[in-house]
């Protein structure tokens, strides 16, 4: 079977620190100036004392319906037998169709390379050596799983089946595979 | 591969040795420098961070010769293996344009930022003549000697000792010597948290989401999310840890002691309290019990707007987990002038369960000798200390000697704030120079205009640093030390509930013209004449002195970066000394109930828990008793001005190191929507803050995060030195609205005051 690569963010855990993102600029050469991946701290929202923020992790959410890829012209874009969506640097001509195309507004044109990038859960780098992607190994607050969710023993599929998750924008029918553990807790006197 | 490759922008910028007033490249600055790729020592080393005062353990692996991913060594268990935004940022420092990678003399006047290349040989000569002649003329006292306390500190202070100076300082009365002088006070030594295992834990502004200490804060979330702690914030801004806690009350500034002072109310007259406990192991009881009697959580309420029936709830909740429950004593410990009381009534709290030395509690570490003793054979190999012997005896008092009730900080880092005086009005006598290392006190000392009056004073100033910060922007000379990732050091102790060590070692060949700060000492010591008081060679030998010479043990301990020794042991915790026992068949005999309690011993002059003490009594009378005193922290027209941790940064230091400074270089002020509406202030607008001392320019961010009465914001930020290009005139620079404060007992610095906030 197909390997099913889901990410699931626990935004309980999760602290905003950013070592996730500093973790990833490392691992992956990230130039300045860009970014795959950072976790904003929203708000906060609620009536104070009742007061809570938002964790939003904003990365690629590897969409099993990806618009980037339907849109590039060159086949730059493409889900590779892994389910990633992979960019070809070479056949890249940085159109920006797809950074316009992406409903979640996690692409970009790397300064150096001069070609699209975004996420890719460390594939070339640390998913190659048989590692977690960098934020995963980072995180300190182990908000961060990562794992095949074709996999019926792996942890991301227990959570996906135990917790309550949501995904971004699924409208759309992007079928993104970030996985979102919602605040239960906020500061709320009980 | 993205290559990260500068040297067209360096070629054009080569001005090795050349003086010039600051342009775009700084004299022995790294853009003075050509780039060559990083050369690891080895595919991966364990080794230690020091992007803050944590030291978490990492791991450490060059990444196509370019940069360093870094990530926390596996072996500490606490630590999970992980490392923060700045402990992963750290290997940016390494060529970074603006560090300062040759020592650089100053041409221009103190803080113009004209400097110049000099050697090595020709600094120490020019430094060690000038303070010589100093040692003659006016004392070698007349000479303080100030380190970031940590792992290279004892080398400058060691110089001190040699030279003659009784005035060494850290920085601990500007951020955690209360809770450390409270802990001694009461306890006669430093305590640890077992947030872990706790299921209650009561927090009061100790922000360990955004002022990481990985193993406390993995800790802290383990038991949240894990095993279902209750975690209770007061803090006046909704922080991380406001916003993680079950409970957030938006207490009054500086007004913990009087909400901590009826937590203890309640717990003895509602007899919550652990009676046995207190009978056997606590003195003082009576009087601490006479005095708390009028703290009422009614009286607690007033000052702090805390509700009384809150404080009484929580005090219940609390008592009810005893003993695997804990109030978190903190750590930036600069409330309020009575840190002294606001620290040892949250460690009253924790007594009064009696919590110590269980699970979830506090408990003492567990160092190597006393390990063994309990054992009764030797479990962990015992580190000698190398000392040298016939030291010099200063013949001066230190210049923060002069009052009694300060008597427990002299051995605890000093009052560094006692410099200002010390040089600016001769109390108690003239200082004439400062040698420093690894520290800012233009950020973290408070009143930066009084600190730049006093440095400008001076005959000499020596900054030992990695970039001209904006304290070594003053120096007259800057001996550049080699980051973390390029140094050596003696191993460290690293225990907790068992013994462990961990030591750091280079993970890349130095880069450009730096030296570690032990050898920069021991050499400008060598130059000083004081040859005899460095018997070793180098850090080798120094290593080797400590594992007294058994090289299989150093090999090991520099293979595995942290190794750790026997079981976890809780003096109290039936089922931890149970399973002690029965692996050491010479272990000590349990006591009839199962522990080793009868083995706490406290290093007080009771050798039991001083909840009132003769002897602060006896250094400043009227203060033996945990009591409450007013204190008054702004003026009725002013807001509460506080300031607290983010997770990028780490308080006077990180805020030029280019990977952090691209994740945040500003500190907006937060501003209650209707304290901003009452002045027409929206988010994003140009606010100025005046107070007692100075005045700031900044940006507004209108939250409702914030107390009405009070402004936050994050520390370290708005650098007034021309050489800090990334953070220098951004933000609000909260030292320089801090008024000068020495707190009674701990001689702690003040972090909360009063401002005026006007729309610009």
């Amino acid at each position: 079977m197909n390997k099913r690569y889901v990410m699931v963010h626990d935004e309980n855990k999760c602290i905003g620190c950013q070592a996730c993102n500093i973790a990833c600029r490392s691992e992956n050469n990230v130039p300045e100036g860009v970014t795959r991946l950072q976790v904003r701290v929203e708000g906060p929202f609620g009536e104070a004392p009742h007061l809570h923020y938002k964790y939003n992790r904003v990365s690629c959410q590897q969409c099993e319906n990806a618009p980037c890829v339907e849109v590039c012209p060159t086949g730059a874009a493409y889900i590779g037998d892994d389910g990633l969506v992979t960019i070809d640097d070479d056949k890249c001509i940085g159109c920006m169709y797809c950074i316009a195309a992406c409903p979640y507004k996690v692409r970009f044109i790397n300064p150096v390379t001069k070609a699209a990038d975004k996420c890719n859960f460390c594939k070339d780098t640390r998913l190659a050596r048989g590692e977690q992607p960098a934020c995963v190994t980072a995180c300190p607050t182990d908000a961060l799983y990562f794992g095949d969710a074709n996999d019926s023993e792996s942890e991301v599929t227990n959570l996906i089946n135990t917790k309550v998750t949501y995904q971004e924008k699924t409208h759309l029918g992007t079928k993104p595979r970030i996985y979102r553990i919602p605040t239960k807790r906020g500061g709320i006197e009980s | 591969m993205i290559e990260l490759n500068r040297r067209h922008f360096l070629k054009g910028a080569a001005a090795s040795g050349a003086t010039c007033a600051l342009a775009s490249v700084i004299p022995g600055s790294i853009a003075a420098f050509e780039r060559e790729p990083l050369q690891g020592v080895s595919s991966e080393v364990a080794s230690i961070c020091e992007m803050c005062s944590t030291r978490c353990p990492i791991k450490a692996r060059i990444v196509d010769g370019k940069n360093v991913f870094i990530t926390g060594n596996k072996e500490a268990k606490s630590f999970g293996g992980k490392v923060c935004a700045r402990g992963g940022a750290g290997h940016s420092l390494l060529y970074d344009p603006q560090r300062i990678v040759n020592p650089l003399k100053r041409v221009g006047e103190r803080g113009d930022g004209k400097w110049e290349e000099i050697s090595w040989d020709d600094a120490y000569k020019e430094i060690a003549t000038k303070m010589n002649q100093i040692k003659q003329q006016f004392g070698a006292e007349t000479i303080a000697f100030s380190s970031k306390s940590g792992s290279l500190s004892g080398h400058i202070f060691h110089l001190a000792e040699a030279f003659g100076s009784p005035n060494t300082f850290t920085h601990a009365s500007t951020c955690p010597g209360s809770y450390v002088v409270a802990a001694k006070a009461i306890f006669g030594t430093k305590m640890k948290r077992d947030l872990s295992n706790s299921k209650y834990i009561i927090n009061f502004g100790h922000n360990l989401y955004e002022g990481i200490n990985m193993s406390e804060t993995r800790g802290m979330m383990q038991a949240q999310m894990d095993k279902g702690a209750k975690l209770v914030v007061f803090e006046p801004r909704f922080s991380i840890v406001a916003d993680k806690a079950d409970e957030w009350h938006a207490i009054r500034p500086g007004t913990d002691v009087s909400v901590a002072l009826a937590l203890c109310h309640v717990l003895i007259y509602d007899n919550l309290y652990d009676k046995a406990f207190i009978e056997k192991f606590v003195v003082g009881f009576d009087e601490f019990a006479a005095e708390v009697k009028q703290y009422t959580p009614e009286w607690a309420e007033t000052i702090s707007d805390v509700s009384a029936s809150a404080i009484r709830r929580i005090a219940h909740e609390y008592a009810s987990h005893a003993p695997h429950a804990v109030v978190d004593f903190g750590h930036r410990a600069t409330f309020t002038p009575e840190e002294f009381d606001m620290r040892r009534a949250l460690y009253a709290a924790n007594i009064l369960i009696g919590n110590i030395e269980r699970k979830g509690g506090l408990y003492m570490g567990k160092k190597a000798p006393g390990y063994n003793k309990f054992a009764g054979e030797n479990i962990a190999p015992v580190l000698a200390k190398p000392g040298v012997k016939g030291m010099p005896k200063p013949s001066a008092i230190r210049i923060d000697q002069v009052e009694k009730q300060y008597a427990m900080m002299w051995s605890s880092g000093g009052i560094y704030q006692t410099i200002l005086d010390a040089t600016l009005e001769a109390k108690p006598y003239q200082l004439k120079a400062w040698v420093m290392s690894r520290t800012n006190p233009m950020q973290t000392l408070t009143d930066r205009a009084k600190v730049e009056q006093a440095i400008k004073a001076l005959d000499l100033v020596v900054s030992c640093d990695l970039y001209i910060s904006e304290t070594a922007a003053y120096a007259d000379y800057i001996l550049p030390e080699s980051t973390y990732l390029e140094r050596d050091e003696e191993i460290q102790d690293k225990s907790g509930k068992n013994p462990a060590y961990y030591v750091r070692q280079r993970v890349v060949e130095t880069i450009g013209n730096t030296r570690p700060s032990w050898q920069i000492f021991k050499e400008l010591g060598q130059e000083l004449g004081l040859e005899k008081f460095y018997p070793w060679e180098n850090m080798q030998t120094l290593q080797l002195m400590q594992v007294n010479r058994d090289h299989s043990l150093l090999e090991n301990i520099k293979k595995v970066g942290y190794v750790s020794y026997g079981k976890p042991l809780m003096l109290r915790e039936p089922e931890m000394v149970s399973e002690f026992a029965q692996a050491y068949s010479n272990a000590r005999a349990l006591d009839d109930d199962g522990t080793y309690a009868t083995a706490m011993h406290f290093k007080t002059p009771s050798g039991k828990i001083e909840l009132t003490s003769q002897k602060i009594e006896d250094m400043a009378p009227g203060r033996g008793v945990i009591k409450h005193r007013n204190v008054q922290l702004k003026q009725a027209d002013e807001l509460y001005f506080i300031q607290g941790k983010v997770a990028v940064h780490t308080n006077g230091a990180t805020h030029n190191v280019p990977m952090l400074a691209n994740l945040m270089s500003d500190n907006p002020i937060w501003i209650h929507p209707l304290t901003a509406g009452r002045l027409d202030i929206h988010s994003g607008d140009a606010i100025q803050l005046i107070s007692s001392v100075g005045r700031e320019e900044g940006t507004a961010l209108v939250t409702p995060g914030i107390r009405q009465d009070t402004v936050f914001a994050y520390m370290g930020f708005g650098s007034k030195n021309k050489e800090m290009v990334r953070a220098t005139g951004k933000g609000i620079h909260c030292g320089n609205l801090l008024p000068n404060v020495i707190a009674p007992i701990c001689g702690m610095n003040l972090h909360t005051t009063g401002v005026k906030l006007v729309k610009i």
